[in-house]
Order: C-alpha cells, then structure tokens, then sequence
C-alpha cells in the first residue's frame, strides 16, 4: 500500500512546492494540452526532455516517479500490445507465422514458469517481464514442428510500432507531470486552488466551494478509511476469516464481513463529522475566510512564461510542419 | 507450550515518517493454561501491538514468537497455517463496531466457528453456550447487532471469539466503556471462565483497581519495552508504579492517605474496599 505514489503527497521544500497551487493546475493543464498537440516521436523526445528538466528543478528524484508508475505499467503494456497488433498502416517491418503446436505450447510454459522463478529473486522486475513477452514471441514463431493446433500471421505494420512508442511516450509524459504536481501539492492546497479557480462558475450555478470541501474531506478520510479497513481485517482474521485464501463461497462471506463495519464506521464517522462542524458553527452556504491565502509570487510568474513558452512553441511546430 | 516471545520488535513503518519502534527486545512467556494476566502501560506503550503478536496478526520485524509450537517470525512461512493459530489463540479487539456485520447476534457469533469448520448445528450451540457465558439470555439470539446497546454490542463481540473456543484468551480493553457495574460482570465472568476451564487469559485494562483485585499477574510496558513481569502484591508495593507512569489502585490510595492525614498506621495494600474496611477496624480496635 504504500508504494501507491500517484496522488500521494510528499512533504519536501523544492521550488514546485512553493509555487502557487493555481499556477501548477493551469500550467500542467495547459502542458498537458501541448502534450496531445505533438505529432512526432521527436518532438514526443524532446518534451520528454523537458519533464526530465522539470523533475530536476524540482528535485524530484526520477526513482520516485518511476516507482509511481508501477500501478499502470499494465496499463502501458497493453496499449503497447493493442496498438502493436491492431495497427495495419504504414510499410509492412515483419511477418511471422506463429505456431501453436504441443511442442512451442510446453516450452512456453517452461519460459512462463522459469520468469515466475527468476521474478522471486530478480530485482529488475520491468525487464524480466520485457523478456518474458520476446521469448514468448520467438518461441512461438521459431518451433514449428507440426501439426500445429493453431497458427496466425503476425504481421507488425511500421505505423503500428510507431504508434505504440507515441502512445506510451504521451501516457509517460502525462503521468509524470501529474505526479509532479500530486507529489508536490497538498490535498487540501489543491482542492483550494480549484475552488478559486472554477469560482467563476458559480454564475451557472455550480459551488465551487461545496464541491472543494466536499473533496478535501473524501481526501481527508481515504487514509482514515485504510486504517479502518484494516483494523476490521484484523477483527476478522481473529475470527477465522482468512482474506487470503478460501473457496469463492466463504471469500464472498469474509468480504461482506469486511464492508457492512466499513459502510457503519464510514456513517458513525460522517455523522459524528457533522456534529464536529456544525459545534464549531459551519454553515454551508455561508461565506467563509480562511487560514492560508493563496498569493502569487515571483516563481509564479516564472512559470507562467515557461508554461506559455511551451504552449506557443508547440502552436508554432503545428501550424509550421 | 503457550506463547513464548524471544527478542521480539515490531517497526511500525510509512511512508513519510521514520520508523518507529512500538515494541522493543520483548521477551515474555505465557503458558497454555492456568495464567491470568493484566497487561498495562500508559498510551502508545505497545499493548495492542505485542496482542496482535500472540495470535499472528502481526509478525515481529525481528525476533520470533513461538505459538503452540509454530514459529513466526519476519518472513510468512508456507508450512505454517496462520489460521490455525487463530484458533488457539483468540483476540478480542477494543471496539466492536470493528466486527459484527450480520442480521442477527446469533449469526455473529456463528461465523468464528464457522471459519474454523464447525457445522453450522454445532456452531448454533457454540453460539447459544457463548452468549450465555457473557451473560447475555436467549432472548438476544436474534436481535440485530447493531441496535444494541455499547455494553451489549461489546459482550456480543467477546462472545464471538468465546464461541471458537480458544485455548488463550486475548482481550484488548474489554472493560472499557462500560458502567462501574458492567465492569465487575465483565471481571468476574472471565475470572469465572478463567476458574471453570483453566483457559489462559490475558486482558489489557487501565483499570489499577481491577488489576489489584482479579490477576495473577502482571506485565508492564512502559515506551515498548517490558519493565515488569510479577505479581500485583509486588508491582504495587515496588516504586516501578511510577517510573511507568501508572497509578495505585484506590483502595491502596484511601488507605495511604488515611495513614498520612490520621496519621495510622495500616497496612495499605488491600485489594477490596470490604477488605479495606476490616483492616481500619482491625487498627482502630487496638487504639
Ligand atoms: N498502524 C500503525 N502505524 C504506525 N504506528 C502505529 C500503528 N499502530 C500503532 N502505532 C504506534 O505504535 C505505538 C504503540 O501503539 P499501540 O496501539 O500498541 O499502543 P497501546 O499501548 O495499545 O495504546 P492504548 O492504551 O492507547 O491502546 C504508538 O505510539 C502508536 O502511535
Ligand atoms: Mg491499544
């Protein structure tokens, strides 16, 4: 559980944390807005150059968000496959049969069985798994003793590859300056920077006040709420209830003895939060001051020109090429 | 056998903060049967910590304890069945919202011994034995858990570990929250099961009085580590009450002061106000 880093807050002082949390949220939107803008796989590089540099101004250390990308690494491998397989433009890059007979099925669940293996002791686990998918896939095409069960033509388009590299280089761009900004915002700086910055729309009727602290306290409980998650585990386990293994019939069980307490401690919890803040004479509705205002300084105003720098050149570079 | 703890830590660890110690160098044994044991220290000693080591709830992140014959240490071993030493060793938890979640109290507490494999005849009469030994009448095996009462929801609750019938017996506060008369039912109902079954119960209070009175023993923590492991005579006449930051019990306090104020001179150390009583009677007679 801990090693979920995409939303999570670390205290630090670097330069990002003493930015304005509104400069952040419109400089990454608009960043993110360039992002989708590129075209080429060059220009793709060379942005990502620049989240390298930003990382580094911030001193934020690239392990980190490497590790906060752990979550969706599934994720990037399948768009990777998907886009890999599905894409037929462009010159044809290779063509292979692949065969499924008795002889590559045995020895692909030697490989499947040899990466489970080598995963218990390897730290390298992203590598190990890039090496598992190319030995599938020479295996596969490479035994071709007959008679086959199954076969298809595995046809890789060079559009395809190129596809697959943009998609996974943007989806890596974008994670990383979210984590910038998740990593470097606390949640309750965040959601006070969107209320400000979607006041506006209080004309059409949306409270942007009622919306923030109606997030900063969902913010505010989801650690609560692990905990609690927890100590029930804890309570069940004692009586026998064993989360890990079972049949399907007595897991369903355990998980319904794990969330009716959640769903009761989630309402005790809510009502006795209601009381705390109607005793300490909340309103809703009600205008309300504040502890921390938020107020632009010179670091703000930096970020603005590089954000618009950025923006404008990536205008430029579409409209020109 | 029993529990038997050899130089066991637990670190807690997150993300932000440093570790920290809970518990520190523990090093502890209880015996399978016939022990009635008052663990106590102030906040944050590590209390609940070393509870949810006697029945693998947590693994120590050094060190080892042995339950029953298993070893458990840092590392989760495949030959060992955690479960199986849930059943010898039973846990009740602080609070019991953490716990019921079904229609009826008699459902509740079936689900302990239905884990465990009891068919579900079995497991009804478990139930009927548990709830009667909480003192809790029949009328209550199907009402719904969670209109109940603080005190009710809280016999429920020790009830559903009762009804796995385990051969230890870990409570985490099971006195708190309940009226001065609560208490003492609670109090003689597991020194009861303590006397009937020979059964080995541990009990974490704050309760000096309820200490002085019921255990046989006493372990103290003070900061993690293990300062006291002796009888209560011992505990209380010693001055490690207030190196650990623990308080008399109040018949020893009335009784001091009265030495002071009337200047007497009585034995202090008596365990019940009846008890008290006799010994000012006992002095005054000879004045
Ligand atoms: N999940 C956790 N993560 C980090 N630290 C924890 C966790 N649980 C407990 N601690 C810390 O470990 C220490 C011991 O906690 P523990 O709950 O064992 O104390 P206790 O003696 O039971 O206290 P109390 O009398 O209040 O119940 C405390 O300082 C607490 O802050
Ligand atoms: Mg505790």
């Amino acid at each position: 559980m801990n090693s979920i880093i995409i939303g999570q807050y670390i205290p630090g002082n670097g330069f990002f944390y003493k930015l304005d949390p509104r400069t952040k949220i419109i400089a990454i939107f608009f960043l993110m807005i360039s992002v989708f803008m590129l075209q080429t796989i060059v220009q793709l590089l060379i942005a990502i150059g620049i989240a390298v540099v930003i990382l580094l101004i911030g001193r934020i250390s690239l392990f980190k968000v490497v590790r906060g990308l752990k979550p969706i690494f599934i994720l990037l491998v399948f768009t990777f496959i998907f886009q890999i397989a599905l894409n037929t433009e462009g010159t044809v890059l290779s063509t292979a049969t692949m065969h499924f007979n008795l002889y590559s099925i045995i020895s692909a669940v030697l490989i499947f069985v040899l990466w489970r293996i080598l995963l218990r002791f390897g730290k390298f686990k992203i590598l190990l798994f890039l090496a598992f998918a190319f030995a599938l896939y020479f295996n596969f095409r490479y035994i071709t003793f007959q008679p086959d069960f199954y076969f298809f033509q595995l046809t890789i388009y060079e559009k395809g590859v190129e596809m697959s590299v943009f998609v996974v280089l943007r989806l890596l761009i974008i994670i990383t300056l979210t984590t910038v900004l998740t990593l470097t915002t606390k949640p309750t700086d965040l959601t006070q920077g969107l209320e400000r910055l979607m006041h506006p729309l209080k004309k059409i009727g949306f409270n942007s006040e009622d919306f923030a602290l109606i997030i900063s306290i969902s913010l505010r409980y989801i650690p609560t709420i692990f905990d609690e998650a927890q100590k029930i585990m804890a309570a069940q386990a004692s009586r026998g209830a064993d989360f890990s293994e079972g049949k399907l019939k007595d897991k369903l069980k355990q998980i319904i003895s794990l969330l009716v307490p959640m769903f009761i401690i989630a309402f005790m919890r809510s009502e006795e939060l209601a009381d705390a803040m109607e005793s300490r004479n909340f309103v809703p509705g009600e205008k309300r001051t504040r502890i921390n205002i938020l107020r632009f300084s010179i670091i703000d105003i930096y970020t603005g020109l590089f954000t618009l720098a950025c923006f404008a050149g990536t205008i430029l570079v579409k409209v020109m090429l | 056998m029993g529990i038997r703890f050899r130089n066991v830590s637990h670190e807690y660890s997150s993300y932000t903060k440093k570790t920290y110690k809970a518990i520190q160098d523990i090093n502890l044994s209880i015996e399978g049967t016939n022990e009635f044991i008052a663990l106590v220290g102030h906040t944050g000693s590590g209390k609940s910590t070393l509870a949810k080591h006697m029945n693998a709830l947590m693994f120590p992140t050094d060190g080892s304890v042995e339950i029953f014959g298993s070893e458990v240490t840092k590392k989760r071993n495949k030959k060992i069945k955690y479960n199986d030493l849930r059943r010898q060793v039973g846990l009740v938890f602080q609070f019991p919202e953490y716990q019921l979640f079904e229609e009826t109290v008699e459902k509740d507490i079936m689900f302990g011994p239905l884990n465990f494999k009891v068919d579900s005849e079995k497991a009804k009469t478990l139930a009927r034995e548990a709830l009667s030994l909480v003192g809790l009448d029949d009328s209550y095996l199907n009402r719904n858990p969670f209109n109940l009462s603080g005190g009710e929801k809280k016999r429920v609750s020790i009830a559903g570990i009762l009804a796995i019938d385990p051969k230890v017996l870990v409570l985490d506060e099971p006195t708190s929250g309940l009226d001065p008369y609560g208490r003492q039912v609670l109090m003689n109902l597991f020194s009861d099961i303590h006397k009937k079954t020979n059964k080995s119960i541990i009990i974490i209070t704050h309760d000096m009085d309820l200490v002085y009175r019921y255990f046989k023993r006493v372990i103290v923590l003070k900061d993690g580590e293990l300062t006291f492991d002796g009888t209560p005579d011992k505990l209380f006449q010693s001055d490690i009450i207030e190196q650990n930051h623990l308080d008399l019990p109040n018949t020893v306090k009335a009784l001091k002061q009265l030495n002071e104020k009337l200047n007497l001179n009585l034995d202090v150390y008596q365990k019940t106000p009846e008890a008290a009583a006799k010994e000012v009677r006992r002095v005054m007679k000879h004045e």
